[in-house]
């Protein structure tokens, strides 16, 4: 056990002395009844015996030679060979710091099996838990892991779900079955975007850019994983012409043969999970980008009239996430209201509109 | 005018001119460093270098222009080298006390005051062995002749009969030291009867009288004759050092009187008197002179900088690629350590012509510690030379040989006694190469024994490879069996760099299972002798074997010790110790010598760098105790780490 070496009371009317000098080094062996550091009252200068043996440890933070002193503070200990110092300082070896960074072993909750303590690599590779080596992912999927990260990390998503009128989306795809749902939504987003530009900028640097042009990301899943190829200038293309750029990126994503002008310069995004019969979910933003916008379930429903009637309609719920840094949620549900007003009204002139 | 006496005409005022001109520069800051005048001694170098031709050696000092400029250096070349410029005659590595010109014979001026003196006897040695009929010249001061190296070099140079010229430009004092006072006997050339050579003292302001001494001595030197010392009674008529005061030691009368005796006023009034020579035609050399060195002072000035990504170029040869290691035969009976680098050193001598040996001893009688027996009565006195007791002449002359074309070996017995040369070791012999930008190469190998034992006591035991590892341009080479000796020994023979080869008294008699065909083992590179996982512990020559011993004890308790030897300490190859310590993370080192700034802390130092992250435990070090080496058994013993130390240490270290 390491000795507390404290500050003695002079004579009984001592509140406060300065501590003078310590008369053996730091790291010297102290016999007991040898001098071991000088203290001053108001009245005398003492010279101080040790009482123990050991080695001399003074901590960082003891009293300096001159600092006021009042009896029974710390000075230092003495120490038995080889004794870890009490002033909660670990020592660790550098290979057994490497190792634990290595291993993600917290060095603070170990005990060291080395001289004084010291923490070793074996105590390192003791407590490392003994996970099984995993294989490591696909590429494609290291990187999803890094930009969903990338994206939780730096953004401040919210969403907002909303259920709208589907029928006329539901009708087109009727006469066409070519057609997507997510197709009719592209142009039908790309309409809405014109008059909420904020969804589809970024931030960056304290400052919101932009959109360079209404450039359109479909998230399609493929065996390999998510891939997000884009639908440049959508806001230019008709429902067929999109639909038909829509099946050569989806055919060419499952051959893994998108080139990277397919891929990039998205300004928003749109991630359709109907097809498994899911109605509403919360989108993760393809970082940079602003907004994402959800597709549910197209839905036949009982639908009740202000007249006390019941008609059925089709139905589907827009999840929109979008990034409260750029936009509060106001507009952003102006946004979805433009969708569900475009999703009746724009769908009138047809799919080559 | 005859070409001799226009030569020397010539050349005396060449000198002068660019001396002046120098002068002047000094005085613009155009020279970085010293620069000491040659002005009234031009007679000397002049004189001398009359006689000579390019393959004859010239050795000097630090008040060389003239002699580089007699012996044929091109002014701007000097001017250039005081510029500090790469087209300097040293590449700016020297200034004016260290120029270098090989290709013309001017094999280098030195700031150290006499080394000049054996260099110039190796060149005269080299000569003999290669019946070329060269001479070596060293020019030197009153001050170098009471120095060591005067009475060493002359001693041996007269006892081999070397063609050697030795010129004393007496100019009557050393720096403001007067020579009247610091000799007994300031009758220089009488000196010359100590050692029985013809001494000659001449008027050293009288080109003629010089060049019919200087011929007289080289015609003798050529035809076998021996060596000539010849005093030039002189006198410089600028200070020591451009910048320097010097009216505290002589007066300005002297320094006037003297000037009046200047050798090129005399010279030109011979010629004229003589009617050798008119007006018109000597005027018309001073002008083509003033010229010349207007000219080299005006390109010198333009003249591009060195590259200093260069600094480092040249400490040693470039590096020679080795063939394969031999495969120790088991067949073959084991052999000594000894006998080891005593079949190199024959099979070679026996291919080079070359190579010579040095030594007290290792002649007739073939080596305190038969590192050359039988030798003698195949290879002669000639190529195994015993020598006079003179460590450092004997040293320096062999640097002077191995700068002028064979291969010296110095087999000096006990590292004790090679101290001695200390300065020739690590102030000429190590830095020539670099010096002269690699022009010089200096293939010397000095080896002898080292390390306690044997009660030798302190003056047959010492350990001083970490000293000399300090010196760049040396390799030091310390061997720990009979295999690696052989193929160490061969590789240093081969090398161009100077070797000390350092051999453990105590292992010299110590067998092992050797290849009989000639082998090289590459410098710097580390064996692992012992592989283990728990500590890596380096040690070199009997040190190893002891580690070895300890770490065997050690197995039987579990602990698995890596053994490393360096081999040589310089290079020292920190590749493989790191690599150990990367798989060990701990490491000891065993060496017997003194542990401050040694070879030990070297590698910790190194080890606590490069492999921080690797140690798991402090570096430790076991060395032999501070003290020197006691007699009396019981005190010996006690002087270095024992097998016991070593294994408490590695304990010690697996534990901490
Ligand atoms: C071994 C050594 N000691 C001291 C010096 C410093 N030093 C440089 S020149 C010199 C005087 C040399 O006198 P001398 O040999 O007569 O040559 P001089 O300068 O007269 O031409 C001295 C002492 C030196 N260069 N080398
Ligand atoms: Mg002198």
């Amino acid at each position: 056990m390491p000795i507390a070496i404290t500050v003695p009371r002079l004579g009984w009317s001592m509140e406060e002395g300065t501590f003078s000098a310590w008369l053996k080094q730091h790291g010297e062996s102290v016999e007991p009844g040898e001098m071991l550091f000088a203290i001053e009252s108001d009245k005398v200068t003492m010279d101080v015996e040790a009482l123990d043996g050991g080695v001399l440890y003074v901590p960082a933070d003891a009293p300096q030679p001159g600092e006021r002193v009042v009896p029974g503070q710390l000075l230092g200990y003495l120490l038995a060979a080889g004794e870890a110092a009490p002033d909660g300082r670990v020592a660790v070896t550098p290979r057994a710091r490497r190792v634990a960074r290595e291993l993600d072993v917290d060095l603070k909750s170990l005990q060291g099996t080395g001289k004084g303590g010291r923490i070793r690599e074996r105590d390192v590779r003791g407590a490392a838990p003994k996970k099984p080596q995993q294989p490591v992912a696909q590429p494609l999927r290291r990187t999803i892991a890094a930009r969903m990260m990338r994206s939780t990390q730096n953004t401040a998503p919210v969403t907002l779900m909303r259920r709208v009128d589907a029928t006329s989306m539901a009708a087109m795809r009727e006469q066409d079955k070519q057609i997507s749902y997510t197709a009719i939504m592209v142009k039908l987003a790309a309409q809405a975007l014109e008059q909420h530009p904020l969804l589809a900028s970024r931030w960056e640097d304290d400052s919101i850019v932009a959109p360079s042009g209404t450039h359109i990301g479909i998230a399609v899943d493929t065996e390999h994983g998510l891939i997000v190829p884009v639908i440049r200038d959508a806001d230019q293309l008709s429902i067929t012409q999109i639909a038909a750029r829509l099946r050569q990126l989806v055919q060419a994503a499952h051959a893994r043969q998108l080139k990277p002008e397919d891929v990039d310069g998205g300004v928003f995004t749109i991630t359709n999970l109907g097809a498994y019969g899911v109605e509403a979910f919360t989108p993760i933003l393809n970082y940079p980008e602003t907004a994402v916008l959800g597709m549910g379930a197209v839905q036949w429903e009982p639908v009740a009239l202000g007249n006390g009637h019941l008609v059925t309609r089709q139905q589907i719920t827009l999840s929109l996430t979008f990034d409260h840094r750029v936009l509060d949620g106001a507009p952003a549900a102006r946004f979805l209201q433009t969708l569900a007003e475009v999703m009746t009204t724009a769908l009138r002139s047809g799919p080559h509109a | 005018m005859t070409p001799h006496s226009r030569f020397l005409y010539r050349t005396m005022q060449l000198i002068r001119v660019t001396e002046e001109q120098l002068a002047r520069c000094h005085a613009r800051g155009l020279i970085h460093g010293a620069c000491h005048t040659y002005v009234g001694e031009e007679a000397i170098a002049t004189g001398v270098c009359a006689h000579l031709t390019k393959e004859d050696a010239v050795f000097s000092t630090h008040r060389g222009h003239g002699h580089a400029l007699a012996k044929g250096m091109p002014p701007f070349e000097l001017i250039a080298e005081l510029f500090g410029r790469k087209a300097g005659c040293s590449r700016g590595r020297g200034g004016s006390m260290h120029l270098f010109s090989p290709e013309i014979g001017m094999m280098g001026t030195s700031g150290i005051v006499a080394p000049c003196i054996l260099q110039a006897a190796g060149a005269g040695y080299s000569a003999m062995l290669r019946k070329t009929k060269q001479v070596g010249v060293a020019f030197f001061g009153d001050g170098a002749v009471n120095n060591g190296a005067f009475h060493e070099g002359l001693n041996m140079a007269s006892i081999w009969k070397l063609p050697t010229l030795f010129v004393c430009e007496n100019n009557q004092f050393a720096t403001e030291v007067p020579f009247q006072y610091a000799a007994g006997n300031p009758d220089v050339a009488s000196r010359a009867a100590s050692y029985g050579m013809p001494g000659i003292q001449v008027d050293g302001n009288d080109v003629a009288a010089v060049s019919q001494a200087a011929e007289e001595a080289i015609v003798r030197a050529r035809s076998g004759g021996g060596p000539t010392l010849i005093e030039c009674k002189t006198y410089r008529t600028r200070p020591h050092a451009e910048g320097m005061g010097d009216y505290t030691y002589r007066t300005r009368e002297d320094v006037a009187a003297w000037r009046e005796r200047c050798p090129i006023k005399r010279y030109r009034a011979a010629l004229l008197a003589a009617g050798e020579a008119t007006e018109a035609e000597l005027n018309a050399i001073d002008a083509e002179i003033q010229a010349e060195v207007a000219r080299a002072t005006a390109e010198a000035e333009k003249a591009a900088w060195p590259d200093a990504a260069d600094a480092t170029a040249h400490v040693y040869a470039p590096a020679r690629s080795v063939g394969p290691a031999a495969v120790p035969d088991e067949s073959r009976p084991p052999i000594s350590y000894a006998a080891a680098t005593l079949e190199a050193l024959d099979r070679e001598m026996a291919d080079n012509p070359n190579i010579f040996v040095f030594g007290e001893g290792i002649g007739v009688r073939g080596g305190n510690f038969a590192t050359t027996a039988g030798l003698f009565s195949k290879y002669g006195p000639e190529r195994l030379r015993d020598t006079p007791i003179s460590e450092r002449g004997f040293v320096g002359i062999a640097c002077g040989a191995a700068m002028t074309g064979t291969r010296p070996i110095v087999d000096f017995m006990f590292i004790d006694f090679i101290n001695d040369s200390f300065g020739e070791i690590i102030n000429q012999i190590a830095k020539m190469q670099y010096m002269s930008s690699g022009r010089l190469k200096m293939p010397l190998l000095m080896r002898g024994c080292v390390g306690i034992g044997h009660s030798a006591a302190t003056h047959h035991s010492g350990s001083y490879h970490s000293i000399y590892s300090h010196i760049p341009g040396l390799r030091v080479v310390m061997p720990s069996t009979p295999y690696d000796a052989k193929g160490l020994f061969l590789h240093a023979l081969r090398s161009d760099d100077p070797v000390l080869f350092l051999e453990h008294r105590e292992l010299m008699s110590t067998k092992g299972i050797v290849p009989a065909e000639p082998y090289e083992i590459e410098f710097g590179k580390a064996r692992v002798t012992r592989t283990g996982k728990d500590v890596t512990v380096v040690a070199l020559a009997l040190m190893l074997h002891r580690v070895q011993t300890a770490a065997e004890q050690l197995e039987g308790e579990g602990i698995s010790v890596e053994i490393v030897d360096p081999r040589t300490v310089s290079p020292l190859d920190t590749g493989t110790i790191l690599r150990s310590l990367q798989k060990t993370g701990r490491l000891l080192i065993v060496d017997e010598a003194f542990g401050p700034c040694g070879i030990a802390a070297e590698i910790a130092a190194h080890a606590a760098d490069a492999g921080f992250n690797d140690l798991d435990a402090p570096i430790k070090r076991l060395n032999g105790a501070f003290a020197p080496t006691p007699y009396s058994p019981t005190l010996e013993a006690a002087v270095t780490p024992p097998v016991e130390a070593i294994t408490a240490a590695i304990r010690d270290l697996v534990n901490e």
